[in-house]
């Protein structure tokens, strides 16, 4: 990334001097040149004016040569690098004020949807890269607002990913370390309750005790996950609560509640 | 009875100082002062008949709220003023209202500039979704001009008997007895612009406070504070040919740089548009989202011309209290804005024409001196009436406004036509119609995979950032 850093840099600055360099730089497939010649475009526009004409050449080059650039090894390298520079496009494109229209390009974006024709692999769509294209373009998005168009609609809809690609991809590995959690607590708290009362494990399980222990321990596995968990649950809960006590404050005695804004 | 005014005042809060005018019903056991946490709410059939004259009450502000209020209390027979700043009030304001409400109210078709009857939701990953497809023929959102409806509804409160006066509220006078009146301190214009006005003062029984968002009559009866959000509107007046896209056409765009927690909109009104977002919790920001919002909408109104930029703030939730003695808020004063939507102006003449209703019912057509258990009924009417309505919108807003994986959720599942046609009737009668149960059934396992797959794809957007 300090590599891929360190060339940018230069092309930066004397792209403004010189629109020559850009052609040479689009035709190194180290970098994503789409996302590249955003940066020089960019630049030129917050110069203004005089390299408008040039940013709409540049435009036209990175499309031939990004299906050459999208190979998944390449591609990682170029993403981290571009997330650097997406920050630094985004905060560039927001206080000039002629900015040229940067859009999302995409190949295998056609007509505002993913064309799923171009994600097979051996005969069958790959779900698995349409997920990861789709989160990209998400992405890119967040880090670059569009505008919206009428004549190129996004039409894109996630519920055309069926159902069991999502949980191989989401759900199971993650099950599986719930599951995991659970089992290995399970053993030892079995363990733990038979050395301290000898009850054995069929025994514990007619016990109520035991059965609302083990009711705890596999809802604590389930919705605490992370440490920042505890605390979310409580937010949640004092959430859902609020809105219903800031319309029953008309009911109450004025003492308790005067000008409380609390969200 | 009739000298010794005999109440039932369980509950209710009073000042030490009326404890010697009457005897309350209360168990002994319960002595004075009452400090009573649940109410229970007798009518005061007991007050005393106004010998010589009529109730009188004052309306301060001539919004819709202000307006049906005033309107039903001259029609009920009562003596009534309403006070209002600037006539020609050009209220910065979405100007959207709900179909029922000119049923409700009467209004002249002519007052609405356009009929909406699509809206587009647009993603925070541009996708964008048409709703409006289950409309019927004969419904629809009416945009209005918030100075023609304001006019409009106090004129007809004028026609009706109120008095209307160009004056601004100062302060009130808090009565000492439970019959005394209260003293408004008020300054008239006399219609001479430039001019200062002259203070003057009114003594009214009852005070019914329809003022706006920064309410001097919630200030004066310590009504309390609530959280607002600032929203931001241009209008901008783009050519005609991008202006037919937008003829029957209203947008609203979710996503974190158009606005964190609330949304941006397209509203088309009567020869321009308006492009605003608004937010509650970064409202620092809200000049940033503004951009955001018309980068977002740029390829549709490239070409236009800001005509005139606005803000103003929106209450969030009621204030703490609503009413206190014979004086009792209505509309943005009280709070009475929906979440998520943001809907004001329909609730605001509402709850005016409700606690209007409830001041002519409980002074019997003005013959008799309100207090407090009168103004009580209109709230405990208000919050039986909307209160779910408030709340399904408050989780719709907790559920899908809280991060951009929830929105694009949001978006998705407004595209599933019974979504649509929920959304269109609870909006378009304010009823929370029940629906049928299985299709309820279909839609919640939809919305639970919608939200599933949003929060997928942004797990996966945090795997890139790494």
């Amino acid at each position: 990334m300090s590599i891929s850093m360190a060339l940018f840099s230069p092309p930066i600055s004397s792209s403004l001097q010189n629109p020559n360099l850009i052609p040479k730089i689009s035709s190194s497939l180290l970098f994503s040149t789409k996302r590249f010649s955003l940066v020089s475009v960019t630049r030129a526009s917050s110069d203004n004016g005089t390299t408008s004409p040039v940013s709409a050449t540049v435009s036209e080059v990175p499309k031939p040569t990004s299906v050459a650039v999208k190979e998944a090894p390449v591609k990682s390298p170029a993403e981290s690098s571009s997330a650097s520079e997406n920050g630094a496009v985004a905060a560039a494109e927001t206080d000039s004020t002629t900015t040229t229209v940067i859009k999302f390009e995409n190949t295998k974006w056609v007509n505002g949807t993913w064309d799923l024709k171009q994600f097979e692999k051996d005969g069958k769509t790959d779900w698995d890269s349409v997920i990861v294209s789709e989160a990209k373009r998400r992405k890119w998005l967040e880090d670059n607002p569009e505008t919206t168009t009428n004549d190129e609609p996004v039409l894109f809809d996630t519920s055309i990913i069926p159902w069991w690609a999502w949980m191989k991809r989401y759900h199971l590995p993650e099950a599986e370390l719930l599951n995991g959690r659970a089992a290995m607590i399970g053993f030892f708290m079995a363990y733990f309750v038979d050395s301290l009362t000898g009850v054995g494990l069929v025994d514990q399980m007619g016990n109520f005790f035991c059965k609302t222990l083990l009711f705890v321990s596999v809802a604590g596995v389930l919705f605490i996950r992370k440490n920042e968990d505890l605390d979310k649950l409580k937010d949640l809960f004092d959430e859902t609560t609020l809105y219903d006590k800031q319309w029953q404050a008309a009911w109450k005695e004025p003492d308790s509640t005067t000008g409380s804004s609390k969200k | 009875m009739a000298t010794v005014t005999l109440k039932s005042f369980t509950g209710l809060r009073q000042s030490s100082t009326e404890q010697t005018n009457f005897v309350s019903h209360v168990p002994s056991s319960l002595s004075l002062p009452q400090r009573r946490s649940s109410l229970r709410v007798t009518a005061a059939r007991s007050t005393p008949k106004l010998s010589n004259r009529k109730l009188r009450v004052a309306v301060i502000g001539g919004g819709p709220a202000g307006g049906a209020a005033a309107e039903t209390l001259a029609q009920g027979g009562i003596e009534t003023v309403l006070i209002e700043r600037k006539m020609d009030n050009c209220k910065p304001c979405g100007g959207a209202i709900p179909l029922c409400m000119v049923g409700e109210f009467n209004l002249p078709l002519d007052i609405i500039d356009r009929r909406v009857t699509k809206m587009k939701m647009i993603s925070p990953s541009n996708i964008a979704v048409d709703i409006g497809r289950t409309l019927k023929e004969h419904e629809y959102i009416g945009m209005v001009r918030r100075e023609v409806l304001d006019a409009y509804l106090r004129e007809r409160a004028e026609k009706s008997g109120a008095t209307v006066i160009n004056g601004l509220f100062l302060k009130m006078d808090h009565p000492e007895n439970w019959d005394s009146p209260y003293t408004l301190h008020y300054t008239e214009y006399d219609g001479k612009t430039g001019s200062t006005g002259t203070k003057k003062t009114m003594e009214v029984d009852a005070v019914i406070g329809a003022d706006g968002a920064n309410s001097r009559v919630a200030k004066s009866i310590d009504a309390g504070d609530y959280d607002y959000a600032i929203a931001f509107q241009e209008r901008i007046r783009i050519p005609d040919d991008k202006m037919t896209y937008y003829e029957d056409l209203a947008e609203m765009y979710v996503g974190d740089d158009v606005s964190p927690d609330f949304y941006g909109w397209v509203f088309p009104k009567c020869d321009h548009v308006a492009v605003g977002t608004g937010t509650v919790t970064h409202k620092g920001d809200i000049k940033k989202f503004q951009l955001a919002t018309r980068n977002r909408a740029k390829d549709k109104i490239l070409g236009g011309k800001i005509i005139r930029v606005e803000a103003h703030p929106i209450p969030e939730h009621p204030r703490p209290r609503r009413l206190s003695k014979r004086v009792a808020l209505v509309g943005d004063a009280a709070g009475y804005v929906t979440k998520c939507s943001g809907e004001g102006i329909y609730f605001a003449a509402k709850s005016g024409r409700m606690c209007a209703e409830a001041i002519v019912e409980g002074s019997q057509n003005g013959k008799k001196m309100i207090d407090e258990g009168d103004l009580r009924k209109y709230l405990e009417k208000w919050d039986k009436t909307y209160l779910p309505t408030y709340r399904v919108l408050d989780v719709l807003q907790k559920v899908f406004y809280r991060s951009n994986p929830a929105r694009e959720a949001f978006v998705e599942m407004c595209a599933d036509e019974y979504v649509q046609k929920m959304t269109f009737d609870s909006y378009l009668y304010k009823r929370v119609a029940p629906g049928s149960p299985l299709e309820d059934i279909k839609l919640a396992v939809n919305t639970i995979g919608s939200l599933v797959r949003a929060n997928a794809l942004r797990r996966e957007i945090e795997k890139l950032n790494v």
